[in-house]
């Protein structure tokens, strides 16, 4: 099967829509800077799906629990390894993603006899001195998307990952028109909320929408929204004295958003 | 750059995915224990490796105070004047080291990066009673190296317990072997540990009142005179030294985390005291 070309793409497309579907449910993830740091974001059910991954590093997946749980500790192990043996500085998102992780996917996505990694991934790292935070995408297949090379002159502040592609577009938009440097933590979290919910109307009602959602849409659909799940979310600080920047928001910081929605 | 391919099943090769000691013997980052062929290299061996400093722990009205002088010797070769021996492991624990400096802060960074990969991976902080367990084992796994007469390594640990049935601050002292033992009041380790503990004992005992009741600054001020005390019959002690304007390192853990003391700090209350050096020459010694 393999010697033949046309069954080979063949197989690639159908096992590429397979996972598609597989993954399409997932509730978006939204990462954004803000003043103090990277905001990580997402609203969930059952499971927690932001992690810490080291010093400056996080995580957000959305798939197959068992296959994000394979990534995480492949990227745990990567960084915690490197930073022992070299020091916490040597440990790069971009590094890690181009060399271990991205030939990883790719390599189980292309072995259509094997199972494929069900899940796609964020990662989101603080720059050294806090600013040229990088956000990076690694899909089921390998493939990397981020916000910049380290040479490039403007980088994207913020990162958005999707169950489908319109869902992602669609948050992507909504970013480019409503984000600000220099946001407060409040104020990103309730964009990165607007966001989320713009991405999840996508699979719950118009699947390939030409507009973004109106304000009462879009206000109706986050209070649907927060009454059915949790809010979870993220930072990683710039400015904390500890090496390990990573810390997940309190309940006392997310009031202000849920009680705003109430 | 040589990470190795993320596998499936990436934690295959570690028996215990939390344990991040374990990982690095399975990728061979991590010496394997040594293995005694013989008895101790000589009978002095030990007992003189393990004297070659002086750090001092106890539990005071705002937490637990741990401090170390700063000198690093070979036999009676001073070595370095600037050893930090009380390293930050992380947000609530701090080791202390007594013995040698090789083996010591390779075990405080396996430590470290311990805790921060267990939480990371197990998605919750270790237990106190795991943190003390953790070095217990790496003190453990060493022992093949005291045996052969390298590598001995007396730690203290103080940490702040903010989620097990006892909230507060836990302080432990070690033997080469890995045993743990918690202490109430106070700790010392190092060759000038007799002496300190003769003054802590004293305080505590005789003192107008218990250590468990010193303010920072009385805390302060007790463990300068004690660390100079030491060094004044112990030459591996590097003490407070005032020529070379190096003060010791004093760390505070409480609740809210780890404080380390500014030398200014130190340098204020030292030269405040009485003893006779802190005085600027032309002022004489006073008496009495």
């Amino acid at each position: 099967m393999i010697e033949e070309p046309f069954r080979f793409v063949e197989a690639i497309a159908n096992r590429r829509e397979y996972i598609e579907n597989q993954i399409a449910t997932g509730s978006p993830i939204v990462a954004l800077n803000y003043a103090g740091g990277i905001l990580v974001f997402t609203l969930g059910r059952e499971r927690q799906k932001v992690f810490e991954i080291y010093d400056r590093i996080a995580m957000g997946a959305i798939g197959h629990p068992g296959d994000i749980e394979r990534l995480r500790m492949t990227a745990i192990e990567l960084a915690s390894t490197e930073g022992f043996t070299r020091s916490a500085s040597d440990v790069s998102l971009r590094r890690m993603a181009n060399y271990s992780i991205s030939p990883a996917l790719k390599a189980a996505f292309e072995q259509i006899y094997g199972a494929p990694y069900l899940a796609r991934v964020l990662f989101v790292e603080l720059g050294p001195d806090g600013s040229q935070n990088t956000f990076l995408r690694v899909d089921y297949d390998g493939s990397i998307q981020s916000n910049g090379t380290p040479f490039s002159k403007s980088r994207q502040e913020y990162a958005v990952l999707g169950g489908t592609r319109a869902s992602a577009e669609q948050m992507e938009k909504f970013l480019a028109r409503d984000y600000k440097n220099g946001l407060d933590l409040d104020a990103a979290l309730r964009l990165a909320l607007d966001t989320w919910t713009a991405g999840f109307l996508v699979f719950e009602g118009d699947k390939n929408p030409e507009e973004l959602p109106d304000e009462g849409t879009l206000n109706r659909t986050r209070r649907e929204q927060l009454e059915a799940a949790t809010v979870e979310a993220a930072v990683l600080e710039s400015k904390v004295a500890t090496p390990a920047t990573f810390r997940g928001l309190t309940d006392g910081e997310l009031r202000p958003l849920l009680e705003g929605n109430a | 750059m040589n990470f190795p391919p993320a596998a499936p099943g990436a934690s295959a090769g570690n028996p215990d995915p939390g344990d991040f000691a374990a990982l690095l013997q399975a990728r061979g980052l991590y010496p394997p224990p040594a293995v005694a062929t013989s008895g101790p290299a000589s009978a002095s061996a030990i007992p003189t490796q393990t004297q070659a400093t002086t750090i001092l722990a106890f539990k005071f009205a705002d937490g637990v105070l741990v401090a170390g002088d700063r000198r690093a010797t070979a036999g009676n070769i001073v070595v370095y004047d600037r050893a930090d021996k009380v390293l930050e492991i992380d947000r609530h624990s701090v080791m202390a080291i007594a013995g040698v400096p090789a083996t010591a802060w390779e075990m405080a960074r396996v430590l470290e990066h311990s805790f921060q990969y267990f939480r990371r991976t197990q998605l919750q902080e270790m237990s106190t009673g795991g943190k003390v367990r953790a070095l217990s084992k790496l003190l453990r796994d060493n022992f093949g190296f005291v045996m052969q007469g390298v590598g001995v390594v007396v730690p203290l640990f103080a940490t702040y317990d903010t989620a097990g049935p006892e909230p507060g601050s836990k302080l432990y002292f070690y033997d080469v072997m890995g045993a743990n033992f918690e202490v109430a009041e106070y700790a010392a380790t190092g060759s000038g540990s007799p002496a300190v503990r003769g003054v802590l004992y004293y305080e505590n005992t005789w003192g107008r009142k218990p250590l468990s009741e010193y303010t920072l600054e009385e805390a302060l001020n007790l463990t300068l005179r004690a660390l100079d005390t030491a060094s004044e019959a112990d030459t591996a002690t590097g003490g407070v030294d005032r020529h070379g304007r190096i003060f010791p390192m004093v760390k505070i853990i409480a609740a809210e985390g780890i404080r380390t003391i500014t030398d200014d700090m130190l340098r204020g209350l030292f030269n405040g005291g009485r003893h006779p050096s802190a005085q600027p020459l032309s002022a004489g010694v006073p008496i009495g």
